[in-house]
């Protein structure tokens, strides 16, 4: 459970802030995804969330922050790294630098916390389990390929099970094969119950079909907010610059030319194109 | 799959399996050996009858050689030349035309290039039968503070990484025209279109590198626990010890074989 | 500033890529038997998996690669016989990271690195490197140090240097990554505005639906070889061959197929025309 009240932040010498007046509640075990131009807050958001902010950033923050019921600003920063875990875009820059293997680097974070060797056995065999990187166990971090590489890192951060796992973009540097991965690693985490997942993602469709709940910022400030193909389909996030799927595109198009029926709910995934555009073909 | 990490190759060999430190104390016996014993082919006998063994029993020989030659011969067929004509003085050994080979520089050749192979075979052997992260754990055992030697295990096993970046660097800007090839001046010129992404680059991820490691509580506070346990055999202190020994013992019967001389 | 444009003198240069074959000293094959014939003026996309070759290809038509073995002539240059720095006169090739080439203080000296390398004069190179800002919107920063812009604009700064040198042939590696919607609209708006000017376009792409909307050609590669050459809308048609080389058909299609149809639209615009046609 992360909440947000009234939150505006501006980095250090900077006089516009990068959030503005942000309030919002993510209940435990969502997977809530956040999209937006570049420059629209993202990154800052996650950074807040992950108590880089502003535990490492300074700069002003007002309002509140809380995760799981504590405030994160006062909350010392060692108990916060045990409730929330962050993976950014570039897989590369997560590997440690300094294992041999895949389980000896999801392990790292283990014997940084100092866990008995039994019990980071089992977790880092359960962590490889969850996002199915086990058969590469033995293998080097650093041979992988890409969507294999971020989903090692994903795991180096799950096996510290925090309650809240925050990824920045973290498929912006993979291929379609990877970043698919990324994708289903990432559902099967919030589904299996225990842990609420925020991601900031550009890739529109795959936010549609995988996650729960969709946050769109535009300058700082919240715009909408819900599931993904309601947030996806209204006109003001689309106008901001938000990314669309080319079957919402399409039947803008249509709407343009005076040819939509007023009312409808645009559609946003390929199942909802594909009834949308029979029944229009139909009427035709 | 495990040459991207650094140097170091799986093999199933026994030298694999003895501890860091083993090693690290056999290559700086070999080192110091190989730097302060006097005489032309102090450091050839090393060579023979210590490192090429080793790298044998670390089934490595092949490796370890070509490695080896590949860092080194550039530099000993340089010396060799270099020295031999340019001595000043000395007895012609060869004569061609007018370019005479003196016995002085080839001798200075021939010591300083044993050298340059003790220095790099041993370094080379060592990277190449030593586990990063099981150094950085026999280190930390051995009280070194953990980022340091998180500092020293990851600069190493960056450097491949750092070459390939490197490389791509160089690619962008012969693809905007800049010649490397040519005169002494072009090339000056071209380095800091190379340099500055390199390092600037490398800023950006330094910065990257450091959230997600301490989002890894790697700066968390109380004594960290380990995931493999370092096998040593019981004979392997004695030997660490011993080396030690014999390395005092070099250095102190090189500095009386030099005030004899 | 008031500057003169350049005047125009693009030469159409042909790309002819006979049967190379090229494996890196590791010992991988990277390439296997290639041959293409890329035509003065044309868009070409270079699709496929990662490690499918794509980039190892572009490699070699700046002669950055040299193929083991076959032939690559860029107009009548064998790139064996020219160096990458002659050959950059000819084919301008703009990295998938901005990171990996820009070192100058200003915008503006970085723009003015490759025509400077070109050995042109002050006002011709001026002229050209004016010209790129505008066409990339970035006339306005030209004092600034480039890594204090956004990586979106760096990767612009990026393009636009390349395109300063004002060749004939533009290699751009993947040029969508870390744009967010409008970046990706604006980098289209960029590659038509090229085309319109002659240029050979050559782009090497995951974003399909970007793909389907801005390349007239596509090449669909797996393992170092060609599985597929023609038309951007034959060869992203043919979804079950795409589909093993893991890469996804274009949202567009997937309805299309979806709806039974046997046209493949491309772009909305198309998609549109056949419905309601």
């Amino acid at each position: 459970m992360i909440s947000l009240q009234g939150v505006t932040y501006s980095y250090p010498g900077t006089s516009s802030p990068a959030l503005r007046d942000l309030s919002l509640e993510i209940p435990r075990g969502q997977f809530c995804a956040v999209i937006g131009p570049n420059g629209a807050g993202k990154t800052t958001l996650a950074y807040i969330l992950a108590g880089f902010i502003p535990h490492f950033y300074h700069g002003s923050l007002q309002g509140e922050v809380n995760v799981e019921g504590k405030n994160a600003a006062t909350m010392p920063q060692r108990e916060l790294l045990r409730l929330v875990g962050l993976i950014l875009q570039n897989p590369f820059n997560q590997i440690s630098g300094t294992k041999v293997t895949v389980q000896d680097e999801i392990a790292f974070g283990l014997e940084n916390l100092g866990i008995p060797r039994e019990e980071m056995v089992a977790r880092v065999a359960a962590a490889m389990e969850l996002v199915g990187v086990s058969e590469l166990a033995e293998r080097s971090p650093l041979g992988l390929s890409g969507g294999q590489m971020q989903r090692v890192a994903i795991a180096s951060v799950l096996v510290m099970q925090p309650a809240i796992l925050v990824l920045d973009e973290p498929t912006s540097q993979l291929d379609p094969v990877g970043s698919r991965e990324v994708f289903q690693a990432v559902r099967e985490m919030a589904s299996s119950g225990q842990m609420t997942v925020i991601m900031i993602e550009h890739k529109v469709e795959w936010v549609a079909a995988f996650a729960d709940r969709a946050i769109a910022l535009v300058d700082g400030a919240l715009l909408a907010d819900g599931e993904p193909r309601h947030v996806l389909a209204i006109d003001t996030v689309w106008r901001a610059g938000v990314g669309q799927t080319r079957y919402t595109l399409a039947a803008r198009r249509l709407q343009e030319l005076g040819k939509w029926q007023d009312g409808k709910r645009l559609p946003v995934t390929l199942d909802e194109a594909t009834l949308t555009f029979k029944a229009f073909q139909k009427r035709r | 799959m495990a040459e991207v990490f650094g140097l170091y190759k799986q093999r199933a060999s026994f030298i694999h399996g003895l501890h860091p430190l083993t090693k690290l104390a056999v290559s700086g016996f070999f080192l110091l050996a190989g730097l302060s014993l006097p005489g032309m082919w102090s450091t050839y006998l090393l060579v023979i009858f210590g490192l090429l063994p080793l790298a044998f029993l670390s089934r490595l020989l092949l490796e370890l050689v070509s490695r080896t030659g590949r860092i080194v011969l550039p530099f000993m067929i340089s010396v060799f030349l270099i020295q031999g004509i340019l001595w000043s003085g000395g007895t012609p050994l060869i004569e061609v035309g007018p370019i005479s080979f003196k016995q002085e520089g080839v001798q200075f050749a021939i010591a300083s290039s044993g050298r340059i192979l003790i220095v790099v075979g041993s370094f080379l052997w060592f990277a190449l039968t030593t586990r990063p992260d099981q150094l950085m754990l026999a280190l930390a055992e051995r009280g070194l503070p953990s980022s340091l030697s998180y500092l020293i295990v990851s600069s190493i096993q960056i450097v491949p990484r750092f070459q390939a970046r490197a490389n791509t660097i160089l690619d962008a800007q012969r693809s905007r025209g800049l010649e490397i090839a040519g005169s002494i001046f072009q090339r000056a010129r071209a380095v800091l279109p190379l340099v500055a992404p390199l390092i600037l680059s490398s800023l950006i991820d330094v910065e990257e590198r450091a959230l997600a490691i301490e989002v890894r509580g790697f700066n968390y506070p109380g004594p960290k626990t380990s995931y493999r346990e370092i096998a040593q055999a019981a004979w392997e202190p004695m030997l660490q010890r011993f080396l030690l020994l014999a390395m005092a013992g070099t250095l102190i019967l090189s500095i009386v074989l030099r005030l004899v001389s | 500033m008031i500057v003169e444009k350049a005047p125009a003198k693009l030469l159409p240069i042909e790309i002819e890529v006979d049967s190379i074959s090229f494996t890196y000293p590791s010992g991988i094959q990277a390439l296997e038997d290639i041959t293409i014939h890329v035509s003065s003026g044309e868009r070409v996309a270079l699709i496929g998996q990662n490690g499918a070759g794509k980039t190892t290809l572009v490699k070699h038509l700046n002669g950055l690669l040299k193929p083991v073995s076959g032939s690559v002539k860029v107009g009548s240059w064998d790139t064996h016989d020219h160096s990458v720095a002659q050959m950059a006169t000819r084919v301008g090739y703009v990295f998938q990271n901005p990171d990996d080439q820009l070192f100058q203080r200003t915008v503006w000296d970085e723009m003015m690195f490759g025509p400077r390398n070109l050995r042109w004069s002050a006002e011709r190179a001026a002229s050209s490197v004016q010209a790129s800002l505008e066409m990339v919107g970035l006339e306005h920063i030209k004092e600034m140090h480039p890594y204090d812009l956004t990586f979106s604009s760096r990767k612009l700064l990026a393009l636009a240097s390349v395109l300063a040198m004002d060749t004939q042939v533009v290699i751009i590696d993947e040029p969508t990554t870390g744009q967010d919607y409008r970046g990706v609209q604006q980098i289209g708006s960029i590659l038509s505005e090229l085309n319109k000017q002659g240029k050979t376009i050559i782009g090497v792409t995951h974003d399909i639906d970007f793909c389907a909307e801005q390349f007239e050609r596509s090449i669909l590669m797996a393992g170092g070889r060609v599985v597929l050459d023609g038309s951007t809308r034959q060869v992203l048609s043919q979804i079950s061959v795409i589909d093993q080389a893991y890469v996804e058909a274009p949202q567009l299609m997937r309805l299309a197929e979806k709806l039974g149809w046997d046209f493949m639209p491309l772009t909305v615009e198309e998609f549109i025309h056949h419905l309601d046609g």
